[in-house]
């Protein structure tokens, strides 16, 4: 089947099986391998992306599922070389050691963060709660996702997380 | 300060192994045994070969027929590539099918025929210890000299440590406590999932992996196919213990021989499971104190589980014999332990494991001394633990021990000695508990260690820093790129690092242990010194002056009153990049007062304390972490962010095991809790705040005084736990997880 998708802001049109995930087509047919695979069961949220604006779990959603939709992939956050503020708060406030969730963090908060500009420690936890890290015991992730939110609200300038 | 890798690492840049495509590289899928224990009677993969897509199917008799050594293992050879006599645990290895992808490989793993005749299975200690239990191996085939089975029994390892005389120590004691504790097996899920690819060319094996350990697995790849082997091993996703021996790479070799081109294989997270686990522990301990809390005695005895394959897990029980006793003083001790094959998948270590369930086994049990004497339990540790000076049971001298500055460090990070505030209804009980521990590195001559660096300076001005230690997540390049820019006298900026090549890199025993920073930072050091006065000696050759009046400034040689030969002009100069091997020596005897000489134990000893404050729902039996102090003495933080990140982050994964991760097993020998549906992990829901805290007494002879912490905020986390709810509630439990049917159980016990 033929689906069209936007993604990263490119469009762009593919052939697939219709049995093809969106975390397939994401990773082998467009090469994007920033977005990762632990579980592939929608549980560890490695694979996370942005379907028109919303995380999404990508194993456990058919590519067919995103015809017509804008996908974002962690490839496409930052601007150039310039980092998105939620990217250097990841580094500031030592939201990761190896790096194999973060794609799927730093997403899951720019979706947090566009949903709920300000949210408080509570709403982040419940919101953050259901992907995985194994490596930092989530505090560098929970102040990584608050200075993201100060940062992106304005009240500390950006890059000055 | 953020490693160098961050920026990468938040835009996906990063390459994992699983990211890395080879031209003409096939796919391949494992099938693997439905059974825990069988013979294999007949393989019949006719119909597999055949089908669509299939380029070859491994099995055992490919393997014969290729002439390459059929089994392997670090310290036991006892693991074949594909299953030859008999399957040893549900999701043994027994074929390999090779297709065009991976999903047509998997269809054709459907297809091959496997006769099985099964066997009784052992699938615990206490039914693989047994009179007359089937023995999952019926020989032994240990490689490293200090392994001890016990022929005719399952037992792969006997071993035992004594200082003093334990039962003299007995009969002198007020009081003796005894008690017997548990852990199930867990597994490390690591979220880059094991993968690899081989690729034979010109009778030479290239292997990309995530393996921790890429020098050992080079030589068992050349042992095994008799050619050179190359081992490359890019950003790894983390590994905790699950990756520090090979498991796949020979055989996924073994099939790129067979199918004439590369071949990538990717487990699935359920097929983790079944490569490497953290063990069961079994274990009991005895301990005899004065009145006022003195111990005189302690006797640990302890099984640890191996599973089917002893690959290493035979050698981790005998390194832990040496922390078994804990960080105290202690006249009269005796630590014996039983390592066990069952028919479970073969066990790695885990992150300090079993240091972990010694220190739960010593620090619970000390607890309950505690109140039975009427002693505050901080105060009762600062009566025992050791101080600089003192012989440990190894007989090794202690130095840099600083236990009890930790211990009141970690113990502040929950106001210890303030009652916890009451909780929102009375149903609910609050308390606090603390522990201690003292952690071993992998030291000769019970490993083999060997630990180089190279540093070279290019044409393009650059020192490049070249190192076999693997970067897991734990900033490794980047604390090595600081201990080259302090050796050499130049900035960050100048330093480019080139991690776990074979080919690249000087030899290196493995990324295990918390070892690194030491063995490696000193490498580094003494390849930066190397290379410092091989510069100078060339500079003062090019300037015609005197070497001593000449310094490594920023940018190039500086001398004094003259103009700096900047590094690129230098090199051009010379005639060709500049280069320095550096080493670090390791191992050696230390001499008793008395005269004897005891091999050194471990090259340097970790210390370090936690505390934890819970919240005990009665009505529920859920334990929640509230808030988690934690303080090490690490001798020198290299990277102080980089120590504080990873304390918290050994806390918080080993609450998973402590609160509600076990891997279960029906009697049938299938695993139950195979998928993360049925195997819950910490999430940032179940995670309290930390306090992590630095102690730093510089180690004589470690890089700028540092030593190793990788491990040790995960050994220090159940008994903390334990003992804030034994706080809480009354109840000490002498097992983990704590699930809550067993909180409540117990709670309704009292």
């Amino acid at each position: 089947m033929k689906i069209t998708i936007s993604i990263n802001g490119k469009r762009e049109q593919r052939e697939i099986e219709p049995s093809r995930t969106l975390l397939e087509l994401v990773r082998e047919d467009f090469g994007l391998t920033g977005t990762k695979a632990y579980c592939h069961s929608g549980i560890c949220g490695a694979c996370t992306v942005l379907l028109d604006g919303a995380a999404v779990s990508s194993c456990s959603l058919l590519a067919a599922q995103a015809d017509g939709a804008d996908v974002t992939t962690i490839e496409g956050l930052a601007a150039g070389t310039t980092l998105h503020p939620i990217q250097q708060a990841f580094i500031d406030h030592f939201g990761f050691q190896c790096g194999y969730c973060t794609p799927g963090m730093v997403l899951l908060t720019k979706a947090l963060l566009d949903e709920v500009p300000e949210p408080t420690r509570e709403e982040i936890v419940r919101y953050m709660g259901g992907n995985i890290c194994r490596c930092t015991g989530y505090a560098g992730i929970l102040a990584s996702v608050e200075a993201a939110a100060k940062a992106l609200s304005g009240e500390i300038p950006a890059g000055e997380t | 300060m953020p490693t160098l890798e961050a920026a990468e690492k938040v835009t996906g840049a990063t390459r994992y192994v699983g990211d890395l495509l080879v031209p003409n590289m096939a796919h391949a899928k494992v099938l693997r045994s439905p059974l825990p224990h069988a013979r294999v009677l007949s393989i019949d993969a006719a119909e597999a070969r055949a089908a669509p897509g299939v380029v070859c199917v491994l099995t055992r008799d490919e393997v014969r027929a290729a002439g390459i050594e059929p089994v392997y293992g670090f310290v036991y050879r006892d693991a074949p590539l594909v299953a030859l006599d008999k399957v040893r645990y549900q999701g043994d290895i027994v074929a390999v099918v090779v297709a065009e992808d991976a999903a047509a490989a998997e269809a054709a793993a459907e297809l091959i025929e496997v006769d099985y005749e099964e066997l009784p299975a052992v699938m615990d200690v206490e039914a693989a210890l047994a009179d007359g239990a089937p023995l999952v191996h019926e020989s032994f085939s240990p490689i490293a000299p200090e392994l001890r089975p016990i022929e005719g029994t399952n037992v792969c390892h006997r071993a035992h440590i004594a200082r003093g005389d334990v039962e003299a120590g007995f009969r002198e004691a007020y009081r003796v406590y005894e008690d017997t504790f548990t852990a199930p097996p867990v597994q490390h899920c690591a979220l880059d999932l094991h993968a690899c690819i081989a690729s034979i060319e010109d009778g030479a094996i290239t292997v990309w992996t995530n393996c921790q350990s890429p020098f050992p697995l080079q030589r068992e790849l050349q042992r095994i196919f008799k050619m050179d082997a190359r081992v490359i091993v890019p950003y790894v996703g983390g590994g905790f213990g699950s990756k520090s021996r090979d498991r796949l790479e020979c055989v996924v070799t073994a099939a790129a021989q067979l199918a004439g081109r590369p071949v990538r294989l990717v487990l699935t997270q359920e097929e983790t499971f079944q490569t490497f686990i953290r063990p069961a522990y079994h274990g009991t301990i005895k301990t005899g104190v004065r009145a006022d809390g003195t111990i005189v005695a302690r006797h640990v005895r302890f099984t640890i589980d191996v599973g089917g394959y002893a690959i290493s897990g035979a050698r981790s029980a005998n390194n832990t014999l040496k922390v078994a006793t804990g960080p105290y003083r202690i006249p009269n001790v005796l630590v014996e332990c039983d390592a066990v094959y069952t028919n479970k998948p073969p066990s790695a270590p885990y992150r300090g494991l079993p240091t972990t369930q010694h220190t739960m086994a010593y620090e619970t049990q000390l607890d309950r001394i505690a109140r039975d004497l009427g002693i505050d339990p901080v105060e009762l540790r600062m009566r025992n633990l050791v101080v600089d000076g003192d012989v440990h049971i190894t007989g090794d001298l202690l130095r840099s021990t600083h236990a009890k500055e930790c211990l009141e460090a970690a113990a502040a990070g929950i106001d210890w000695g303030t009652p916890s505030t009451p909780p929102e209804t009375p149903s609910k009980l609050r308390g606090k508990g603390v522990s201690c521990t003292i952690k071993y590195t992998l030291t000769p001559p019970t490993r083999m260690s060997e630990n180089g660096a190279a540093i070279s300076l290019g044409e393009d001005g650059i020192f490049e820093v070249r190192i076999g230690t693997v970067n897991i997540g734990q900033g490794s390049d980047t604390t090595m790129a600081q201990f080259a820019a302090d050796g050499l006298g130049v900035g960050l900026e100048r330093i480019r690092v080139v991690h776990s090549d074979t080919a690249l890199v000087p030899v290196d025993s493995s990324t295990t242990a918390s070892r690194s920073t030491y063995h490696m930072g000193n490498a580094v050091l003494d390849a930066a010194s190397k290379l410092t006065a091989e510069t100078l000696a060339v500079a003062s050759h090019l300037l015609e002056r005197d070497a001593g009046d000449l310094a490594l400034g920023p940018d190039g040689v500086e001398a004094p009153d003259g103009p700096t030969l900047a590094y690129d002009e230098l090199v051009r100069r010379s005639g060709g990049p500049l280069s320095a091997l550096g080493e670090c020596v390791v191992g050696g005897t230390y001499t008793a007062p008395d005269g004897t000489e005891y091999p050194i134990a471990s090259t340097f000893w970790s210390f370090a304390s936690a505390a934890a404050e819970v919240e005990v729902d009665t009505d529920t039996g859920e334990v929640r972490v509230l808030r988690m102090g934690a303080a090490s003495n690490v001798g020198k933080a290299v990277n102080p962010d980089s120590v504080r990140t990873q304390l918290e982050g050994g806390l918080g994964m080993e609450l998973g095991p402590t609160l509600f991760e076990r891997l279960v097993w029906d009697e049938g020998g299938q695993l139950l809790t195979a998928a993360l549906m049925d195997y819950p992990l910490p999430t940032m829901e179940t995670s309290p705040t930390y306090r992590p805290e630095i102690v730093e007494h510089p180690f004589e002879g470690g890089p700028f005084g540092a030593k190793g912490m990788g491990e040790i905020g995960s050994v220090i986390t159940p008994a903390a736990v334990l003992n804030a709810v034994y706080d809480a509630t009354g109840v000490m439990f002498h097992e983990v997880p704590l699930l809550p049917h067993k909180v409540l159980e117990a709670l309704e016990a009292l």
